[in-house]
C-alpha cells in the first residue's frame, strides 16, 4: 500500500459523493448502480449501508439479492434501528425503491446524511492512524493494527474486485453516513411507507398486497428493498400480528415475492427480543425464514466506563455490545458452517459516522498493573522470551 | 483430504437403500440446515453416474423416480444446487423422472404478477396503464439473475406442461384456501395428482421417493387456531406415504420447537411449540431412521459444518432390517462439496 494510491483513490472519492449518479439511470442491469458481482460466487450482491456489516455476509462482501437480513437486537437500544437505516440509505443513494412497512414518513426524514463512499471515510482514517503510527515502537506496530488487519481482509474484495482503474469509472458500491445529519438526495421521495391497516383479519395481509403490486408494477430493472423496522413491536403492531398464523404467513409470502423477483429484492428486518426471546418457538421459525440472522447484544449500560478503558489505543471506540451471527445468507441454505469468519466473537460499535463490527478481545485488566509486569501469572510470555 | 465424490462413501448405504413403505426423518436446526442432504438424496436416487463410481451399488441401473415437496425453497434453488452434484433436474422432469410440487410461491398469498395477464385481474386497480399487465408477466424471468439464465434457456422447450402452470420443471403450486382438514386435503389431492403422473409415465414399476421438504412449517403457520394440528399433520403425511414406495421429511429440530413442549414448568409451551413437538416426535417414532444435523456442542470449527447423527427410528422393523448407528462430522466445503468423516478423521 503506498501513499500515493491512496491519494488518488481519496480524491476520486470526493469526485464521487461530489456528484450525484443521476446519469446511472438508463443503465442496463448487469450494471445497476450498487449492485456487484460476489466474490465468491459470483451472485449479485448490494451494499447493507455498512461496510463491516457487508464484510461479515459470508465473504459474499454485500447481501446477496432475493435474501432476507434479520437483525434480532436485546434490550431497549436501537442499534439495530441504525442498521437499518444505513441499510435504507445507502438504497436511496443508489436509487433504489425503498418499501418501509409500518413507520410513518418521519422514518424516512431521520436517515443518516450522505457524507461520502465508504471508502474515502477509510481513507481518511487510515491516514489518521498512519500519523499516529509514528510514534508507536515499531515492535508494537502491527499489533496495534491487528484488529484493522482482519477488517482489512475482509474487505479486500472492495478494492481487488475492481481494477483501480474501472474503479473511479463506477459507481460507490457502499457510502459512509453520518447519523447526525440528515440525508438530502434527489431520489429520497422514492421512498414508499406502507402502513399498517388495522384490520380483523391479519394486518399483514394489506401490506403484502401492496408489496406485490408495486413491486409487479415497477420497471424489471427497478432495485428494490423492503425494510421492516421492530416487527412486533406492540407500539406499532396489534396484538393479533403476533399470531403464528399471520406472521410466518407473512414472512413465508415474502420469501415466496422475493424468490419471484430474486435479482431485485433484498429485505431487512429487525425484532425486538426483550420482547419475543430467542428461546421461542415463534422467534425461531422467523429465523428459519431468514437467510441471515444476526444477533446483538449491547452491552448494560453501566459497562461503559469498563468498556472504555478497554479501548487498545486512543483512537479506537469502545465496544458498545457483541454481536452474533446465527445464520448467513447462502452460506447456510448450503449447509452452512465452514466461513472463515464463523466461531468469532464479535463486538460492534456505533459512532456518529459508522457501525463498525470487529473482532471481539477481552480488554486488558485496568489497574492491573502487578499482573502486567509479572507476566507468569497471566500467562502471557516472558519479557525474556521477547528478547531477541 | 481431497474431495470426496458428490455421495461420500460413509453415507451411501444410508442415502441408497430406502425399502419399501419407510420414513426416513431429516431433522435439522437453525446453523446445520438440511439441504445439502436432500439434494444428496435426490442425487443417489437419480443419478445414473453413481453407479459408474462405485462399482458395487446394489440398485444398478433401477432408478428411482423422484417427488419433492418443498415448503422453504424455490425451484431455482433446488435446480441451481443440483447442477453443481451434476444432477439435471429440469432434465429429469421433462422425463417424468422428477417432478417439484412448489409449496413456496403461491402457498398463502395468491398469484399476483406470475399469471395476471390471462385470468386474475390484479385487484390493485391500475386500468389506466394496460401496458403493464403485458409487461408483467416477462418480470419474474429476467428475475432469475443473469448467472442461471441458461438453465433457463435449457429448461424452455419443456413449456408444454399444461395450463396448470406456465413455468417449466414445476410440476404443481400448492395453495393453502380454506381452513383444518379440508385445506390439507385439497393439498393432498394436487401432490398425489403428481405422484400418479411420475408413477405413469415410462417404466412403472419403479418406486417413487417422496421428500417432503419442512412440512413442519405448515404447521406452525396455520396452528389450531385454523384447525390444523400434529394430529392432522401426521394423518396428512400418512395419506401421502400410502401413495408412494419410500418417504423421506425433513423437519426442524431447534430446541425451542422441541424441548420448550416438554419443560414441566409454571410457563406452558405455546401452541406452536407444543404442536411442533409432538408432531416431529411423533414422527420419529414412525420413523426407520432418523438422520439428525447440528452443529457442534463445542463450538464452531473450520474443518467442520456440523454432526450427523444416523440413529434408528421408533418404526424400524425389528426382523432382517438392519442399521448401523452411526455418528458422523460433515464439512461443506465453498464450492458446495461435501467431506463426510468419522470423528478424529481428518
Amino acid at each position: 500500500m503506498s501513499f500515493r494510491k491512496r491519494n488518488i483513490g481519496l480524491s476520486a472519492g470526493v469526485d464521487r459523493a461530489a456528484v450525484p449518479n443521476v446519469s446511472a439511470q438508463p443503465a442496463p442491469i448487469e450494471s445497476t448502480p450498487g449492485i456487484r458481482p460476489s466474490p465468491d460466487d459470483g451472485r449479485p450482491t448490494t451494499s447493507t449501508g455498512t461496510p463491516s456489516l457487508d464484510g461479515l455476509l459470508a465473504g459474499h462482501a454485500g447481501l446477496p439479492m432475493g435474501k432476507i437480513l434479520l437483525i434480532e437486537e436485546n434490550g431497549t437500544t436501537d442499534f439495530a434501528g441504525a442498521l437499518l437505516r444505513y441499510y435504507a440509505a445507502e438504497g436511496v443513494v443508489q436509487e433504489q425503491k425503498i418499501h418501509v412497512v409500518g413507520v410513518p414518513e418521519q422514518w424516512g426524514r431521520s436517515l443518516p446524511g450522505l457524507i461520502g463512499t465508504a471508502e474515502s471515510l477509510e481513507e481518511k482514517r487510515s491516514d489518521k492512524r498512519k500519523d499516529e503510527r509514528m510514534k508507536i515502537a515499531w515492535r508494537y506496530e502491527r499489533l496495534g493494527e491487528f484488529g484493522a488487519g482482519i477488517a482489512g481482509a475482509r474487505d479486500a474484495p472492495t478494492s481487488t474486485g475492481i481494477p483501480d482503474a474501472a474503479a473511479k469509472q463506477q459507481n460507490a458500491f457502499c457510502h459512509a453516513f453520518d447519523l447526525t445529519k440528515r440525508l438530502a438526495h434527489p431520489s429520497i421521495t422514492n421512498m414508499s411507507f406502507i402502513p399498517l391497516v388495522p384490520s380483523r383479519d391479519s394486518p399483514f395481509t394489506s401490506i403484502l398486497k401492496q408489496l406485490q403490486s408495486s413491486i409487479a408494477s415497477a420497471g424489471p430493472s427497478t432495485i428494490h428493498r423492503i425494510v421492516i423496522p421492530s416487527l412486533l413491536n406492540p407500539t406499532m403492531y396489534p396484538p393479533s400480528a403476533c399470531q403464528p398464523q399471520h406472521v410466518l404467513q407473512f414472512l413465508h409470502s415474502l420469501k415466496a415475492l422475493m424468490n419471484a423477483h430474486a435479482a431485485r429484492i433484498t429485505a431487512m428486518i429487525t425484532v425486538p427480543l426483550s420482547l419475543f426471546p430467542r428461546s421461542s418457538g415463534l422467534i425461531r421459525w422467523i429465523e428459519l425464514l431468514s437467510d441471515g440472522v444476526i444477533e446483538l447484544c449491547p452491552f448494560p449500560h453501566s459497562a461503559d466506563a469498563l468498556a472504555t478503558s478497554g479501548a487498545a489505543t486512543t483512537q479506537e471506540e469502545p465496544p458498545q455490545g457483541m454481536l452474533k451471527t446465527h445464520r448467513l445468507p447462502v452460506l447456510h441454505e448450503r449447509g452452512g458452517g465452514s466461513d472463515q469468519n464463523i466461531g468469532q466473537d464479535w463486538a460492534f460499535n456505533l459512532s456518529r459516522r459508522r457501525f463498525e463490527i470487529k473482532p471481539f478481545s477481552l480488554p486488558p485488566a485496568e489497574g492491573d498493573k502487578e499482573a502486567q509486569d509479572a507476566p507468569a501469572s497471566s500467562g502471557m510470555p516472558k519479557k525474556a522470551d521477547l528478547e531477541f | 483430504m481431497p474431495s470426496q465424490p458428490p455421495l461420500p462413501p460413509l453415507l451411501a448405504p444410508y442415502l441408497s437403500s430406502q425399502p419399501e413403505s419407510s420414513l426416513t426423518l431429516i431433522s435439522s436446526i437453525l446453523g446445520a440446515t438440511s439441504n445439502w442432504l436432500v439434494l444428496r438424496l435426490l442425487y443417489s436416487a437419480l443419478s445414473t453416474s453413481t453407479n459408474q463410481t462405485f462399482g458395487l451399488d446394489e440398485h444398478d441401473g433401477s432408478k428411482k423416480k423422484v417427488v419433492l415437496v418443498s415448503f422453504l425453497r424455490g425451484w431455482e434453488f433446488w435446480k441451481v444446487e443440483a447442477k453443481r452434484l451434476g444432477l439435471d433436474l429440469a432434465r429429469l422432469a421433462d422425463k417424468k423422472q422428477f417432478a417439484f410440487v412448489d409449496g413456496l410461491s403461491e402457498l398463502f398469498s395468491a398469484p399476483q404478477s406470475a399469471n395476471a395477464a390471462p385470468t386474475t385481474s390484479s385487484p390493485t386497480g391500475i386500468p389506466p396503464r394496460t401496458s403493464l399487465p403485458l409487461r408483467g408477466p416477462p418480470g419474474p424471468v429476467p428475475g432469475r439473475g443473469p448467472a442461471i439464465a441458461p438453465a433457463i434457456s435449457a429448461s424452455t422447450s419443456s413449456v408444454a406442461r399444461g395450463p396448470a402452470t406456465s413455468e417449466p420443471g414445476i410440476a404443481k403450486k400448492l395453495h393453502f384456501s380454506g381452513r383444518g382438514t379440508a385445506a390439507l386435503d385439497i393439498m393432498e389431492k394436487d401432490i398425489i395428482a403428481v405422484i400418479e403422473q411420475v408413477k405413469a409415465s415410462g417404466d412403472s414399476s419403479e418406486e417413487v421417493l417422496l421428500i417432503i421438504d419442512q412440512p413442519d412449517f405448515l404447521l406452525a403457520a396455520t396452528g389450531t387456531s385454523m384447525g390444523i394440528g400434529a394430529t392432522e399433520m401426521s394423518e396428512w403425511v400418512t395419506g401421502l406415504q400410502l401413495n408412494v414406495g419410500a418417504t423421506v421429511l425433513t423437519l426442524a429440530a431447534d430446541s425451542p420447537l422441541i424441548h420448550n413442549a416438554s419443560v414441566s414448568g409454571n410457563q406452558g409451551a405455546t401452541p406452536v411449540e407444543g404442536e411442533h413437538a409432538s408432531f416431529a416426535i411423533g414422527l420419529a417414532h414412525r420413523a426407520r431412521s432418523v438422520m439428525q444435523l447440528r452443529t457442534l456442542e463445542t463450538g464452531a470449527a473450520r474443518d467442520v459444518s456440523g454432526v450427523l447423527r444416523i440413529s434408528r427410528g421408533g418404526g424400524i422393523s425389528s426382523g432382517a432390517d438392519t442399521l448401523d448407528e452411526k455418528e458422523l462430522l460433515y464439512y461443506i466445503q465453498r464450492d458446495g462439496g461435501v467431506k463426510v468423516f468419522g470423528r478424529g478423521e481428518s
